[in-house]
């Protein structure tokens, strides 16, 4: 499939989607995630 | 895009290949992806990080993109992004990353 051998950088926000989120549902899908990480700006 | 967050994705696009290495954001706000999706393309447009002049043309999605719902279990979709898919300008969010992807992209998915 068109995300093997892809490695994933996940770039979340606090008010929109968390990196964890992301994460959860695209390893659903076997992407593997090289970072994830959750902004917020205050 | 946080500085440090910057040299991650600058080491990964290095270590892994930047044809190989995909980006995803998470972004609520259209002006914001659209800076993230810049960034990690033809690099920081702040100049002010690790990414300044340097245009890694990663392959960038917004998680809401068709690409990645269309292939989820509708299931978990809903129980993880549905109420984040409700308030949030799904459309606007999909064609700020787009456009940016179509401008400065140089591997897609």
């Amino acid at each position: 499939m068109a995300f093997e051998g892809k490695k994933f950088i996940l770039l979340g926000e606090r008010d929109g989607i968390p990196g964890p989120v992301m994460e959860e549902v695209l390893k659903s899908l076997g992407c593997e995630v090289a970072f994830a990480v959750t902004e917020c700006f205050v | 895009m946080d500085l440090q967050n910057q040299q991650r994705v600058k080491e990964i696009a290095e270590k892994y290949g930047p044809e190989n290495v995909v980006v995803v954001l998470g972004s609520s706000d259209a002006e914001g992806a659209s800076i993230y999706a810049e960034t990690v393309t033809a690099g920081d447009p702040t100049f002010a990080g690790p990414l300044a002049g340097v245009p890694l043309g990663l392959a960038v999605y917004h998680i809401f993109d068709p690409i990645f719902k269309e292939k989820v279990d509708p299931n978990l979709w809903e129980e993880q992004l549905g109420m984040m898919e409700m308030v949030l300008d799904v459309d606007g969010l999909v064609n700020a990353v787009a456009e940016m992807r179509k401008e400065h992209s140089k591997y897609v998915l």
